[in-house]
């Protein structure tokens, strides 16, 4: 089992409704003057399937960096799993899986893939504690998911961009997170890979009941478990509800046609 | 070949031997979170800081650790607060620093403050005491004891800082701590290379290491022992040919360095 259901309810009543509130958020980047986000509110349960769509530009990766709480609010209020992020952000991020946009590691760096996996386990162990057997047979699981554990003793660098992927992805997983944010996770991978990566996020998603938001360009990658898409345009959610809906919406409005990359 | 007494002597190994692991190790930090130009920016700021410690008759070494860490702290707050690329800030820095140098340096009087001035532009390896060895030991078991205590933490960071921070880790305080970590550095080994070659040694025993491995924790292990071998083969070819020792290190180092490159399986192709 990935995730560890006692771990779930260690969170308190209080959690398990609302994973991820955001009320009136704007997002400024350092040194620009428009929010790259701008009075965004969002509401997302647990154990719901999300994607984000929308066109370059839109916002969507600054939405998922403002849940985590890697960027700073300009405005507003984000909370997950209850907790205020601008306070807690550090120790909440600790239960957010993330696998970042076009990660491409340097191809001499020093660096094996099951220590990148295990790297993300090590907000969890804490500071001064060592990883333990547990630690490392949960990183060997996430592999195996994966389906690299070949690559376990390779540097990371060697490997291709669509293995990198999943190696973000198997690091991610690795945290036991309680919410998992994907930002383009197919972005490097061939058409079977796809298929086979969306197949492991809804697998995770069924069986644990993971909270997910994902966002994606790529249309035809979009899991069947997606309950709910939120269509981003210059900042804003212009369209939040059933996928089909939102899709027909953004079509209408031109949105496709954006700049949108549809593979 | 220089004869010496055999305490100046193994005064001098010790020193070379210490000073080549505790930059080294750090090197590996510098080198791999590209922190070579604010790393370049504070061995300055402890150039200045020790001509100033001359000038005050206080201890070079702990005016070099001030001004060292004082530029690494003021850094980034700076660059943040006026809006400027980091790198502009560092250059600004960098020549503000030996500015500062020379003028402190201009201004001790005395030839005997001369000869301290020169040792620290150049390293003088044989005015290292004993007590100088001692709180060289110290730092090194310090910087040991750090880097086992928080290995993970400085791992996740080199690997890649944002990840580090998404996976709920402080990366501002282990940063800051790297930044300390060059600026104690630095100062404590001023005396070895002087202050305008330290940051070689810091540099090019890492970026040796770094040629043949794809581990982290490997290359932590061999970047000191390179760095310590490089420091001893320096000190005997100064006293060999009778070169400056700083600068012997740097050479034997940078030639080290060349040939890790030109060997490095990493530079193959096919």
């Amino acid at each position: 089992m990935w995730l560890e259901r006692h771990h779930k309810l260690a969170l308190g009543d209080a959690l398990m409704g609302k994973v991820v509130e955001l009320r009136g958020v704007d997002t400024i980047y350092e040194g620009e003057h428009l929010p790259a986000i701008r009075d965004v509110t969002l509401e997302v349960s647990d154990g719901e399937f999300i994607v984000v769509i929308g066109p370059n530009g839109s916002g969507k990766t600054t939405l998922l960096e403002t849940i985590n709480g890697l960027l700073k609010l300009a405005r507003g209020e984000v909370r997950v799993f209850g907790r205020d992020m601008t306070r807690y952000s550090r120790v909440v991020r600790k239960d957010i899986g993330y696998v970042p946009q076009d990660f491409m590691s340097d191809p001499s760096a020093p660096f094996i893939v099951k220590d990148v996996i295990l790297m993300g386990r090590y907000g969890k162990i804490g500071v001064l504690r060592r990883p333990e057997a547990r630690d490392m047979k949960i990183v060997e699981e996430a592999m195996r998911m994966l389906g690299i554990e070949r690559f376990a003793d390779r540097p990371i660098g060697k490997l291709s961009g669509g293995e990198q992927q999943k190696v973000m992805i198997a690091r991610a997983i690795a945290q036991e997170p309680r919410l998992l944010l994907l930002d383009e996770p197919f972005s490097n991978l061939d058409i079977r890979s796809k298929k086979e990566i969306a197949g492991k996020i809804e697998r995770l998603h069924d069986e644990e009941g993971l909270t997910t938001i994902m966002v994606t360009h790529d249309l035809l990658s979009i899991p069947e478990r997606c309950d709910r898409m939120l269509l981003m345009d210059r900042g804003r959610i212009v369209a939040d509800g059933d996928p089909a809906e939102v899709i027909r919406r953004s079509e209408g409005a031109g949105l496709l046609l954006k700049g949108w990359n549809l593979k | 070949m220089i004869p010496l007494p055999i305490q100046i002597l193994l005064t001098a190994i010790a020193a070379a031997v210490l000073a080549g692991v505790t930059c080294s190790l750090i090197g590996v930090f510098v080198v791999q979170m590209r922190l070579s130009s604010i790393g370049f920016c504070m061995s300055h700021a402890a150039f200045a800081g020790a001509a100033l410690g001359l000038l005050l008759s206080v201890d070079p070494l702990f005016t070099a650790l001030a001004f060292s860490s004082l530029v690494a702290m003021i850094l980034g707050p700076v660059s943040k607060k006026a809006r400027l690329a980091p790198e502009v800030v560092i250059g600004i820095m960098f020549s503000l620093t030996m500015g500062l140098g020379f003028i402190f340096l201009n201004f001790t009087p005395g030839v005997a403050a001369t000869q301290q001035a020169l040792s620290i532009l150049w390293g003088s390896i044989f005015s290292v005491s004993i007590d100088d060895i001692i709180l060289l030991g110290l730092l090194t078991f310090f910087i040991v004891l750090l880097l086992t205590l928080f290995f993970k933490e400085f791992q996740a960071l080199m690997f890649n800082r944002k990840m580090a921070e998404a996976s709920g880790i402080n990366t501002d305080l282990f940063y800051f701590l790297i930044l300390f970590l060059i600026g104690i550095t630095v100062a404590f080994s001023l005396k070895l290379v002087g202050g305008l070659l330290v940051f070689a040694l810091i540099v090019n025993p890492a970026s040796s290491a770094l040629q043949f491995m794809y581990d982290i924790k490997k290359v932590m292990v061999a970047s000191p022992i390179i760095g310590a071998a490089t420091c001893l083969l320096g000190f005997y070819l100064s006293l060999l040919v009778n070169f400056p020792i700083g600068s012997s290190i740097i050479i034997v180092s940078s030639f080290v360095f060349c040939l890790s490159v030109a060997f490095s399986p990493k530079r193959r192709r096919g």
